[in-house]
């Protein structure tokens, strides 16, 4: 039977079964729309992973140096007080959970120029960060604090942090304070956040 | 704003599908300042009425059946995603609404779930509900968030929402779709002999539309999205056009239909006030009076059913 035919049956059962209008010059269409094309949830996975590799780019400033660098995050562990449901998190993180009112245990590897040594512009930083939300339950604009402890070839010492954040936090700017630090004391970083 | 527009809105084209997105970041950048609403109502209440229904705008609706009354989708923010400008304001204030039976929300795309707007109502509902999903993506309220499974119902002094089977896609930033296979739904509102079938977002899926007729056999309305329609090619997965609408209308076989989803925000190719005008069309084609498929302006009330 031609595709045709098919639709002219399926088009007279439609009128019957379902009371098209009496004057309609417009049959019902019994064609259902194709399904969505999803993105399996394994490549989702992959994406959201890769995402994370996206560095946010950071401005070294001191007394007598200015200059660039980069930062990465992955969040082993969040715990969020502002969700309504499965408070737990890690590494792909819903920016509601993280920005409605959380703490993560954050890690941070963190490239920086003007070190005193090629060898310590790398550095890792690891520890908490308390976010809170201050508007829309942290969509629209919220802010965190954080203190770290960083690892570096020279050694290693305490930092704190304070950012803010906005677009579903997916950008933020963080100010870090390594007080003992040489030469990067103050590292602000213009963060990108991709989960 | 402009800024953070192009912004936001370049972040979306890492999307699947969005190659309509820069036509949609233009236009959304040249967009008209948002237009006000003149004689606002702030009594909802119509005592005349056992069925009204008040548009608020894109897929919000007031529902009243009879002494009670549910919101959907609520949606009263000015710009959505901090990116995307209301063309409209909202047509009715939220400090104007009456206590709610119940809110309903659909979907968690930024367009249906507004947690600025649910805490707007955070006092006037008991109960929100959701399909499976949404609640683990929802910040904490003092209402109740319930999720519904399809064909499930809730019930509450003689308020009956059952959720209904719709094509759309779930997640809220994109690559969540992939987790959130279900985390969409249309409604069927029951009280008092009224029935009231809620689409939210749908793409045309007839035996959907079947199945749910085949238990709601007596709809005495269908809130029904009409837009976005173009670009097609890629609409069609998750949208009716507006003749779609119209086939799930007799489909469903609603007494009444009231056309949902247009104009309020861009978000598609559409020009303004095309999917109306398409849908005019085609009610012509078939027959199809103002009294069947009342189309409303955004911040309009009509009685449906009087008493």
């Amino acid at each position: 039977m031609s595709v045709r035919k098919l639709g002219i049956i399926a088009t007279l059962l439609a009128r019957s079964a379902f009371g098209a209008p009496s004057a309609s010059a417009e049959a019902v269409s019994l064609t259902p729309a194709p399904k969505p094309r999803l993105m399996s949830a394994a490549a989702a996975v992959g994406v959201w992973s890769a995402a994370q590799l996206i560095p946010s780019p950071l401005l070294v400033t001191g007394k007598e140096h200015v200059g660039g660098g980069l930062r990465w995050q992955l969040t082993p562990l969040l715990y969020s007080f502002g969700i309504a449901e499965r408070p737990l998190r890690s590494f792909l993180i819903s920016p509601i959970a993280r920005h409605s009112g959380s703490i993560e245990l954050h890690v941070s590897p963190e490239w920086a120029c003007c070190a005193p040594s090629k060898q310590s512009s790398w550095l890792v930083r690891a520890g908490l960060r308390l976010y809170l939300p201050l508007l829309e339950h942290g969509e629209k604009l919220s802010w965190s604090l954080g203190s770290s402890y960083y690892r570096a070839v020279g050694g290693g010492g305490m930092a704190a942090d304070l950012g803010i954040f906005t677009f579903n936090g997916v950008l933020g700017l963080n100010v870090t304070v390594s007080p003992w630090l040489t030469r990067r004391e103050v590292v602000t970083t213009f963060m990108i956040r991709l989960f | 704003m402009r800024s953070s527009s192009v912004i936001a809105l370049a972040l979306s084209l890492t999307l699947p599908g969005c190659g309509f997105a820069w036509r949609a970041l233009k236009r959304n950048l040249d967009a008209p300042a948002e237009r006000s609403v003149a004689h606002k109502i702030v009594e909802p209440r119509r005592p005349e009425a056992r069925l009204a229904a008040l548009w608020v705008g894109h897929a919000t609706v007031l529902l009243q059946l009879d002494d009670r009354f549910v919101l959907t989708d609520p949606l009263f923010a000015h710009t959505l995603a901090q990116a995307s400008p209301r063309l409209v304001e909202p047509g009715f204030d939220p400090e104007h609404l009456p206590p709610l039976a119940a809110v309903v929300v659909s979907h968690m795309h930024f367009d249906h779930l507004s947690f600025g707007s649910l805490d707007a109502i955070e006092q006037l509902t008991p109960i929100v509900l959701v399909p499976p999903g949404v609640r683990a993506n929802m910040p904490r309220y003092d209402f109740e968030i319930r999720e519904l499974e399809t064909w499930t119902s809730y019930e509450h002094e003689g308020l009956r929402v059952t959720a209904v089977p719709v094509q759309h896609v779930g997640g809220r930033y994109g690559l969540d779709a992939a987790f959130e296979t279900r985390a969409f739904t249309g409604y069927v509102f029951e009280y008092h002999g009224l029935s009231v079938y809620f689409g939210g977002d749908t793409a045309y899926v007839p035996s959907a539309f079947q199945a749910t007729r085949a238990r709601f056999p007596d709809l005495s309305l269908a809130l029904l999205p009409i837009c976005p329609d173009t670009p097609r090619d890629f609409m069609q997965y998750t949208h009716v056009s507006p003749r779609q609408a119209l086939d799930a209308f007799s489909l469903l076989g609603a007494k009444q239909m009231l056309p949902i989803h247009f104009d309020t925000y861009i978000n598609s190719d559409d020009a303004l006030g095309a999917c109306p005008k398409e849908l005019r069309t085609r009610m012509q084609a078939r027959g199809l009076t103002e009294e069947q498929v009342p189309i409303l302006t955004i911040g309009e009330q009509r009685v449906l059913i009087a008493r």
